[in-house]
């Protein structure tokens, strides 16, 4: 029986979407966008993460839907952080954590499957529908369906082409992110079905934006606003939620999911020890190949894995001779506005 | 930097040779952290640097002479020198807002003050600043870097998953050292940890008792410190001393702190420079920091016929990696069995990690009747030392743990 309408909660891209669509449930990422109070702070540091703290604000506030459970990934401190917070303050609600590796070599892969076995399992019980293998192998279409519809959405936004440019890019990311993949679908093609934009969106300075957690479109409205067009971006409420997984054949779908997951473009937490801050040269790598003029690094206050990265990807720019800057946002457009006249600034430096 | 640590051990050798007969215990402890920094800087040593939860017991039996990168933040707080360091590292665009002791480390790599390593061995526990760092040094000396994935639970799975990840780490320092593991020596190394950890444990009991042979300075940053230690004859000596000292002080009568009123926690790491508040608690309230979060046994023995499963459960074991229930349910047996008054939780700026739900920490030793006072410090940083505010505030929580019944343990 399929539970289209139940949701399960998820907080960071690497959720594992598929499985939960899998399961019949609707995948509902949390988004750090709420008017409830900031009341985070009982439980969690100041110095602790503002996404984590303000999807923490959500459920306090109780400004969530109904869910059947929530899945938390242990990719960083705020996310362990959360996890726990959302234990006491939801004590009854089903809650998993899964561990994630901090590199992806083949043990970490292969560990990370067996997580999302547990994960399986989990909402399994849930539901009291047990996943098979063709549940998992229609969720695996559904999703790469979507995901190719973003590329062509993400390719119209790169020519300029897509109305509404990057705010109406965002807008659906986050339609898409809490609503069932059908429902997601349809939503998109009408998207795509729109007739593509002719000049304003063309307009403005291209810009690559990478970071972690920036969903409010607004926020977008306002790099537009001071002339900027964001052609591309790297992001974890982004295009790194929608990738298609690389699935070959029908054999151990569970371990090419996993593969799949964390071999996309990794959030700063996840690194290969081979190749140490090579972070900085994917940034430069993917700036340059968009053709954009320069640079925008949004991240979060007190996101370690961020924060202790950019020194490098600040220094690799500046080698490159490709102009970057560093925004340090809240979740709030109460910081982003104050940077208005920054970007401004960084823009007309571009021009 | 050599020399300087070869003369101040043997300055503390030298003392301690004036009073052979007594146990010295801290003499002992400061003896093997200078001789250990100094084999860090000797230029003759392998050395790795390592996160938190690498097992040193291992290295050792491997001649590898290793060290977590805290360590040497740590070492530069205590003789004051961190600010610098801390400058430097936030020149360099790592920001204030991140871990002292590990932009410390930062600003010490940069000015070429920490010895360069053979290898680097991170593990993601304890937090995700300190990979970070690991993997910045590893970029900074161009050194080969593995890495240990710290699963939080203790399933058969995440276990298993980790003795492998010990395993190839024991093939990586091979390949970089021209030495397999010698399994005698593994044998004998597990031996040692296993001995050193059953007299830490008497030691903590002894601690334990009322009064407390302790004092809020004896056993600072010890339990995190010994762990570099593990797996050799030092270990047993220090924790041996330590036994000795409380065993001579209980049937002495001697205190810790002479009429010890109140009996204190500190939670997580101490402030790592030099601070008047130890002093404050101690001599105008009697209150006594009888307990350290990270001093303790939380792993079984290791069994030394299957000793990557028993590292492993040590690592996942650790206070500061499993979740926030249990961390707190461990903070509840100390506060137990050290017959506790109030904590004292200094939320290290910086630290998500162990700071980071301090609201959670407070409500669970609340629970049990543990007030718990949260400060806010920087624990390397000296010039975000309020101490002023950090006075009041301490002298306001000790009158209120005054005013109060004792807990009845």
């Amino acid at each position: 029986m399929s539970r289209r309408n139940e949701k399960i909660g998820y907080a960071c891209a690497y959720a594992p979407l598929v499985l939960i669509d899998a399961a019949g449930y609707s995948p509902y990422r949390i988004l750090p966008m709420s008017a409830c109070p900031d009341q985070a702070g009982q439980l969690l540091h100041d110095n602790l993460c503002p996404h984590v703290k303000r999807i923490l604000d959500r459920a306090i506030g109780k400004d969530l839907p109904d869910l059947a459970g929530v899945v938390f990934i242990n990719s960083c401190d705020a996310m362990r952080r959360v996890c726990d917070a959302w234990r006491h303050v939801r004590p009854d609600e089903n809650i998993i954590l899964l561990d994630l590796p901090a590199v992806c070599d083949d043990a970490a892969v292969a560990f990370f499957a067996k997580e999302l076995a547990r994960l399986m399992e989990a909402l399994s019980e849930w539901s009291g529908r047990t996943i098979s293998n063709s549940d998992v192998q229609a969720g695996i279409e559904r999703y790469n369906n979507l995901s190719d519809i973003f590329a062509r959405l993400r390719k119209q936004l790169r020519q300029g082409k897509l109305a509404g440019g990057s705010t109406a890019m965002q807008t659906l990311y986050n339609a898409a992110m809490t609503a069932s993949f059908e429902k997601s679908v349809a939503r998109l093609q009408q998207a795509l079905a729109e007739p593509e934009s002719k000049e304003s969106e063309s307009d403005g300075i291209p810009v690559f934006l990478f970071g972690n957690v920036l969903a409010d479109p607004e926020a977008f409205s306002l790099f537009e606003s001071c002339g900027a067009r964001i052609i591309e971006d790297d992001l974890c409420t982004g295009s790194r939620l929608f990738t298609p997984l690389e699935i070959d054949g029908n054999k151990d779908l569970v371990l090419q999911i996993s593969r799949s997951l964390m071999t996309r473009p990794p959030c700063a937490r996840t690194f290969d020890p081979a190749q140490p801050l090579k972070m900085a040269d994917d940034i430069l790598t993917r700036a340059q190949a968009s053709g954009a003029r320069g640079v925008i690094g949004q991240t979060l206050k007190f996101c370690d894995p961020y924060l202790d990265r950019l020194p490098m990807v600040r220094e690799t720019l500046r080698q490159a001779g490709i102009p970057l800057l560093l925004l340090e946002g809240d979740c709030s457009l109460r910081s982003i506005e104050q940077q208005r006249t920054r970007i401004e600034a960084f823009i007309e430096m571009l021009v | 930097m050599y020399e300087y640590f070869k003369d101040m051990a043997s300055g503390i050798e030298a003392k301690i040779l004036q009073e052979p007969e007594l146990p010295n215990p801290r003499k002992k402890y400061a003896l093997e952290v200078a001789r250990l920094s100094g084999r860090l800087y000797s230029g003759k040593d392998q050395v790795a640097w390592c996160g938190l939860a690498v097992p040193f017991d291992l290295l050792n039996a491997m001649g590898v002479t290793s060290c977590f990168v805290e360590f040497v933040g740590a070492a530069l707080a205590s003789i004051g020198m961190a600010d610098p360091f801390l400058e430097e590292a936030e020149q360099a665009g790592f920001v204030g807002d991140t871990c002292g002791f590990h932009r410390s480390v930062i600003g010490a790599a940069r000015k070429g003050i920490m010895p360069e390593p053979d290898f680097i061995i991170a593990s993601t526990c304890p937090c995700s600043g300190g990979i970070a760092v690991l993997e910045n040094l590893a970029h900074m000396f161009k050194k080969d870097l593995f890495v240990l994935n710290v699963p939080q639970e203790q399933s058969k799975q995440n276990v298993q998953y980790l003795a492998e990840q010990i395993k190839d780490m024991i093939d990586f320092i091979s390949r970089h050292t021209g030495e397999p593991l010698d399994e005698n020596k593994l044998h004998q190394a597990v031996a040692k940890t296993n001995k050193a950890r059953e007299i830490m444990q008497d030691m903590y009991r002894l601690a334990q008792k009322v009064p407390s042979p302790t004092d809020g300075r004896l056993l600072i940053n010890f339990g995190i410190v010994m762990l570099l230690f593990l797996g050799t004859d030092s270990a047993i000596e220090i924790a041996q001393a330590y036994k000795d000292e409380f065993n001579a002080r209980i049937d002495n009568g001697i205190q810790g702190v002479p009429d010890e009123k109140l009996r204190l926690l500190w939670i997580q790491n101490r402030i790592q420079f030099k601070n008047p508040l130890v002093e404050l608690l101690e001599k105008e309230y009697q209150a006594n920091i009888v307990s350290d979060e990270l001093n303790d046994i939380y792993w079984d023995a290791i069994d030394p016929q299957d000793p990557f499963i028993g590292m492993a459960r040590r690592a996942i074991a650790k206070p500061l990696n499993v979740n926030m229930q249990s961390r707190i349910h461990h903070l509840q047996k100390l506060a137990r069995d050290y017959k506790l008054d109030g904590a004292i939780n200094p939320c290290h700026w910086g630290c998500r990690q162990g700071t980071g739900a301090r609201g959670l920490i407070s409500d669970g030793l609340k629970q049990i009747n543990v007030p718990v006072l949260n400060l806010e410090v920087d624990c390397m940083d000296t010039r975000n030392f309020a101490e002023g505010q950090l006075r009041t505030r301490i002298e306001a929580f000790v009158e209120m743990l005054e005013s109060r019944p004792r807990p009845v343990w």
